[in-house]
């Protein structure tokens, strides 16, 4: 006979399994996790957004092992390798935006260009800086 | 109510389709104004204008893929935790990095912005751009720009940004994997990191994490952006 404890675990191993190899239930789990970030915003009036309180829900559990990312691994994949196809519906409010087609459009590629590059610039060269800085101070330890 | 329903099937099918055929092409043709993020909405494009019909009823039928961007939010967990090795052993560096650029794109948008005429909206829906959508989507409606809008303006950043990463790294010397990661992460989001993947494994693995990390940290930093305005 099983005690209540080892059912439970039962339970659990075999729902781990079930979902290491059903990428279906695995979006499914994903998209469960969303539907509680949203109802917990809805019920407790928090300022995130849903995906957001989700996403940290799912970090803590995956941190105190309480959940597996072989069980969410391939669905969570399946989210993020295709997102372009959640966004580009909205991409298509261009047509409600006539004047992305001329001089506005223009100047709005000119300040995603500059901009771009010098985000690309700054960020390189901040990051450089700190990786050189922390490699010297590593090396003069070890010295 | 059926007309609603075949409304819905048509525009989702065409989506998907055109998604599928563009993602086809490119592993065919990798050529960077051959990337599904600029062929796919351009076909659309195509189609919505030549049957005379207008945003409201495009999205109409495919607002519920739009929808998906929040359970596609949770999916990030994943990749955060995967490299948690990562950001333990280079916290600092990364968040240095993630301050640096976030500022650099949010105070230079509206400079540049400002100089050359564009104001209102347009130029709020502006300042998330360089973040992947989901979270610059976010942000946007947060701050009082469009989110819609700035889907747009991440997608021509997406694209920008990964030829520009190429020729900056041609041009300047950058020593660290992880300074040439985060520069794709944080200049062009999602298809920074997948140039970035090319490049190499590190540079590929940070610019994912850099991604996912700044996006973040720009939602919860969208309150104080909204006192710019």
């Amino acid at each position: 006979m099983f005690g209540k404890k080892e059912f439970a675990m039962s339970v659990h191993h075999r729902s781990a399994r079930f979902l290491h190899h059903h990428p279906v239930a695995q979006v499914l789990t994903v998209f469960s996790f969303w539907l509680i970030g949203e109802a917990l915003v809805r019920v407790l009036g928090n300022p995130l957004p849903g995906g957001i309180v989700g996403l940290g829900l799912l970090l803590v559990l995956l941190a105190m092992r309480r959940i597996s990312t072989l069980s969410m691994r391939r669905g969570a994949g399946w989210f993020l390798s295709d997102m372009l196809l959640f966004f580009v519906p909205a991409v298509l409010a261009v047509l409600d935006h006539p004047e992305l087609f001329g001089l506005t459009g223009l100047k709005i590629l000119f300040v995603i260009l500059a901009s771009t590059a010098l985000v690309m610039l700054a960020t390189a060269f901040t990051v450089d800086r700190c990786w050189k800085y922390l490699g010297d101070r590593k090396e003069r330890e070890h010295a | 109510m059926p007309e609603a329903f075949l409304h819905t099937l048509f525009w989702s099918g065409l989506t998907i389709g055109f998604y599928w055929l563009s993602k086809q092409v490119y592993r065919r043709w990798p050529r960077w104004w051959l990337m599904p993020l600029a062929v796919t909405p351009l076909l659309l494009l195509l189609v919505v204008v030549s049957l005379h019909e207008s945003y409201r009823d495009y999205i109409g039928g495919t607002h519920w893929l739009v929808l998906l961007l929040g359970p596609a939010t949770v999916a990030f967990a994943i990749p955060i935790y995967e490299q948690r090795a990562l950001i333990r052993r280079y916290w600092p560096i990364l968040l240095a990095g993630m301050l640096a650029g976030s500022l650099v794109s949010i105070l230079s948008s509206w400079a540049l912005a400002s100089l050359v005429g564009l104001d209102g909206v347009i130029r709020l829906s502006l300042l998330p751009r360089s973040i992947s959508t989901p979270f610059a989507m976010e942000v946007s409606s947060e701050i009082g720009g469009i989110p819609d809008l700035t889907a747009v303006f991440v997608v021509v950043t997406g694209i920008a940004g990964a030829v520009m990463g190429d020729l900056i790294l041609a041009r300047f010397r950058i020593a660290s994997a992880l300074a040439r990661g985060s520069l794709f992460g944080l200049g062009a989001h999602g298809a920074g990191t997948a140039r970035a993947h090319q490049i190499g494994a590190t540079e590929g693995a940070v610019a994912g994490l850099v991604m996912v990390l700044v996006g973040l940290l720009n939602v919860l930093m969208a309150p104080l952006v909204a006192l710019l305005r």
